[in-house]
């Protein structure tokens, strides 16, 4: 009898020894460089890829998800702490249980480092000799792997444009978007300042009580699910006047200004009295402070809401076909003292990086998947969608007699009325919801396709421009003095301000400061949605002071020191890649 | 097995020898310390047989109350520690008391975790306070003669429960939104214009939530007083309704004192989980606007160690909530003393 319990015991014990040890893992084993990659892989994969911009979680589907399939051999199962929700939650389970993913887009800077220096991403400078794509990145690659033992990440957004010349092609990143439709049926009054955009909106809003579908149109409708250092859409009127924040201070990307975010003469505290005001006036959709970003585009879609921060807002959720024919659309209408910010394209890259999981199952092949992003090829397809490139040369667009890239008829379908139904041969299903979830481009759409002399972005070919002459873009040129796109407006006069692309790494908060802030947030937040729906401006000024009050209880100032000092270091920097590189 | 007969015996006369020795240690106790010592050791010798199988007998419990209970404990280390997960524990920097410093160093984070303390106790005092309901709802549902219409009943109260608190917050969404439901039909009857702030208020958190766990737990708080009620001695109803008891007099005589020993063991659970009022209600019901008084403790530790990603912080603050457990059992103990004269620990 005794003995069986010693063997239990014993068997017990040694359980709970290899359950700890389990935890320690091997060492790394040694890799040879190759040189090239195989032509094709015989074992099908599925990839986990850990995506920090994705929208979109499960398997890629539709004829991207065919396209990697036929070339890799694998399936890519997203991973998108977006979609998750919850801030760092899912990124810190995947840490602590020692997997992010097999293919990781990471932010670089603090994630990255601290995933270097936890072993949690590979050493890719065994294949970096066979990304032959990717190798003619090298200066950034270099950059960006500096102070590192090895090639762990691959830059983002690259591009061989100058880095104080805009990123995009014809439209800016923000700006004052309004229904012109019905703008000019009021007869385009003139808008000398942001808070004169008010009246407009009302008196719109009133043209305008209901929507298509019958439901009621609201002028502006906010969303709850991109708030971070204060609520997002508040940060937008900002950026109209050329401000960006850092943390809690807001600059000028010129480094002619700089403000705290809760300064009583703020951009952001103007931008919250402007919500405020509107809401006295009824022209907020009072499920603002419940809806997501998706719930709220769902509602442009359906024209129940008429003024847009972004032209990927407005203008990709409503201008369709059917509308522009009509005369409706969103446009940017300018505010007389604006000065609209747009960035740069980046030196040595964008906020994102690729990175390859220290537990991939088939890194080789992730390293040729990275690698395609770079090439035409995964280009035009990784950004085929609305907005950007045009998607696999043969679908959607083709060389024309004179050599010019054009749309295909499915193109033209797509692009032009919305999305269309893929051939079976391509993968079927539709385009759009076919497109790569990856949301992150290897290299700008903007930059030039060798093969066609022309940027990856549909948008900028001529056969592409003859296409999309609507009443709505006639109407609108008209009245802009015959500017052709909205970025030649804007430069023609002098109402933009490029923040040069200096690729800016944010430093790693020490603890304690990232401590503070994740308290002060939330605050900030908390107060900013209180201010917008205060009744009265007694009530949303005891609101304004109750959060400064509290928010420096919890440490505003002290981090507000460090953003600051960083916002200047990063305004130094600019002007070092400007004089550089510009 | 073997046998030892010798041994046998005394093991199967340990009961009754050890009272006697114990008896004849306390009358030798005066008379020679030899003797005493010689009883001593004996005693010993048996009681350590004996202690020893116990001892084995309860060790898997102990080893289950020191993985469960104890060995948690050592996660404190990490309130120790700038603890970084992708860095490990090992990897990252140890800090000493920084965080603790933190905590008490501004008055306004005092204040927060004032407010955050005061929401727990208020919501679990209103839990307490509620906690007579399903005891009343059982009696009552108890009284209903129609069988059918008592298990629809039970049925439907008791369904909530299994529904989890997500889903109960679409529920909630859907009808109290400001487009949902109940918006609607006040709107369309021309009774407001501008809707109703049910869900993103900070009016009457405590009392709202209060109602949605009654409405969740009503039924399934009630099954445990259905079954107490099953088991009461049906003489007892007999002699009473001979003696002209009428079915309040029931109800108030016989029902409800038969079940207080049930209520008020359910009672004391519910004291002992005063600061466990959980996460998840209180989670999926946060907005901008209710957060300041929505946040219960465990709620607090979430939002800052995994929302707010501070790990090392959170545990910090996590301690508080044994510190206070600590105390509030102190406090009890201690009434309980002065009061019955006995103390539970």
């Amino acid at each position: 009898m005794k003995l069986p319990k010693k063997v239990v015991a014993v068997a017990s014990a040694l359980a709970m020894v290899g359950l700890l040890t389990s935890c320690i893992g091997g060492a790394p084993e040694e890799r040879a460089a190759i040189s090239e990659f195989p032509e094709k892989w015989d074992e099908e994969i599925t990839v986990d890829v850990f995506d920090g911009v994705a929208n979109y979680m499960g398997i890629q589907e539709g004829w991207f998800g065919d396209l990697v399939k036929k070339k890799f051999n694998m399936k890519l199962n997203f991973i998108a702490p977006n979609v998750a929700g919850g801030g760092d939650t899912l990124y810190n389970t995947r840490v602590s249980a020692g997997n992010l993913g097999d293919l990781i887009v990471i932010d670089k800077g603090m994630k990255l480092d601290e995933l270097v220096q936890g072993g949690l991403v590979l050493d890719s400078a065994p294949f970096y000799p066979a990304m032959t794509n990717v190798e003619k990145f090298d200066t950034a690659v270099t950059h960006l792997n500096e102070g590192k033992d090895g090639i762990f990440a691959f830059p983002t957004m690259m591009s061989s444009i100058k880095p104080t010349e805009p990123d995009g092609g014809v439209d800016p990143s923000f700006g004052p978007y309004l229904r012109w439709d019905l703008y000019k049926q009021l007869g385009y009054p003139e808008l000398n300042t942001l808070e004169d955009v008010l009246p407009v909106l009302k008196q719109m809003q009133d043209l305008e009580p209901t929507a298509p579908n019958g439901a009621k149109v609201y002028a502006l409708s906010l969303f709850k699910d991109w708030d971070s250092n204060g609520i997002v859409t508040a940060k937008q009127p900002a950026a109209f006047y050329g401000y960006e924040d850092m943390g809690f201070a807001v600059a000028k990307a010129d480094g002619s200004d700089y403000q705290a975010l809760l300064d009583d003469d703020s951009e952001y505290m103007r931008a919250l009295k402007f919500y405020h005001e509107a809401n006295k006036l009824g022209l907020i959709d009072p499920e603002s402070t419940t809806q997501n970003y998706d719930t709220m585009f769902s509602k442009v879609q359906n024209g129940q809401v008429l003024f847009s921060w972004w032209p990927w807002l407005g203008q990709s959720a409503y201008n369709n076909d059917a509308n522009t024919q009509a005369g409706k659309g969103f446009e940017i209408v300018p505010l007389k003292d604006m000065n609209v910010l747009t960035f740069g394209a980046e030196v040595y890259g964008g906020a994102q990086t690729f990175a390859i999981g220290s537990k991939a199952k088939d890194p080789e092949r992730i390293a040729a998947f990275i690698d395609w992003l770079y090439s035409p090829e995964g280009r035009h397809a990784n950004d085929g969608k609305v907005m950007a490139a045009a998607g696999p040369k043969g679908l959607t667009w083709e060389l024309d007699d004179s050599g010019q890239p054009a749309l295909t008829e499915l193109g033209r379908k797509i692009f032009i009325e919305g999305d269309a139904e893929v051939p079976a041969e391509w993968g079927g299903g539709s385009f759009v919801d076919g497109g790569s979830q990856m949301n992150v481009s290897a290299v700008l759409p903007a930059d030039i396709d060798k093969e066609t002399g022309l940027p990856f972005s549909y948008r900028t070919w001529p056969t592409y421009q003859a296409l999309v002459e609507t009443p709505l873009s006639a109407d609108w040129k008209a009245k802009m003095g015959g500017a052709p796109t909205t970025m030649d407006y804007l430069r023609d006069n002098d109402q933009l301000l490029v923040a040069t692309g200096a690729s800016y790494t944010t430093p790693t908060d020490s603890s304690e400061i990232q401590t503070l802030r994740k308290q002060v947030e939330p605050i900030v937040v908390q107060y900013s949605w209180k201010m917008v729906f205060a009744g009265t401006d007694a009530e949303f000024d005891q609101l304004k002071a109750d959060m400064q009050e509290e928010a420096k209880g919890l440490g505003y100032d002290k981090v507000l020191e460090v953003d600051l000092e960083r916002a200047k270091e990063r305004n130094e920097e600019r002007e070092k890649v400007a004089k550089e590189f510009g | 097995m073997r046998e030892y007969p010798a041994s046998r015996g005394a093991a199967g006369d340990d009961m009754t020898s050890q009272l006697v020795l114990q008896e004849v240690a306390a009358t030798e106790l005066e008379e020679s310390p030899a003797a005493e010592k010689a009883s001593r050791k004996q005693r010993r010798q048996a009681g350590g047989r004996r202690s020893y199988t116990m001892f084995l007998c309860i060790l898997p419990f102990m080893v289950l109350v020191f993985v469960f209970s104890y060995f948690p404990l050592y996660g404190w280390i990490y309130s120790l520690f700038d603890y970084r997960a992708a860095l490990g524990l090992s990897g990252s920097e140890f800090v000493g008391l920084r965080w603790f410093e933190l905590l008490v160093s501004s008055p306004t984070q005092v204040a927060q975790i004032g407010q955050v303390l005061l929401n727990t106790l208020a919501i679990s005092f209103l839990g307490i306070a509620t906690s007579v309901l399903p005891l009343f709802f059982a009696v009552f549902l108890n009284e209903v003669r129609a069988p059918w219409f008592r298990n629809a009943v039970q049925t439907l109260t008791t369904l909530p429960n299994f529904i989890s608190w997500v889903l109960v917050y679409m529920i909630a969404f859907s009808l109290f939104s400001s487009s949902g439901l109940v918006n609607n039909v006040l709107n369309d009857a021309g009774l407001i214009t501008q809707p109703l702030k049910f869900l993103d208020t900070d009016q009457n958190v405590w009392l709202t939530m209060t109602l949605w766990s009654v409405w969740k737990g009503l039924g399934w708080g009630a099954i445990i007083y259905l079954a107490a009620i099953a088991g009461i001695d049906q003489s007892l109803y007999e002699s009473a309704k001979i003696d002209g008891a009428g079915r309040f007099q029931l109800m108030r005589y016989i029902t409800i004192p038969q079940l207080m020993p049930t209520y008020l063991v359910l009672l004391l659970l519910s004291v002992a989980n005063l600061l466990n009022n959980g996460m998840e209600q209180y989670f999926v019901f946060q907005n901008a606007f209710n957060k300041e008084t929505i946040q219960v403790l465990d709620l607090y530790v979430y939002n800052i160690g995994i929302t707010g990603n501070s790990l090392s912080m959170a545990t910090a603050i996590g301690m508080l909530k044994s510190v206070i457990s600590v105390a509030l059992l102190l406090t009890v103990n201690w009434i309980a003393k002065r009061v019955r004269g006995q103390s539970i620990v």
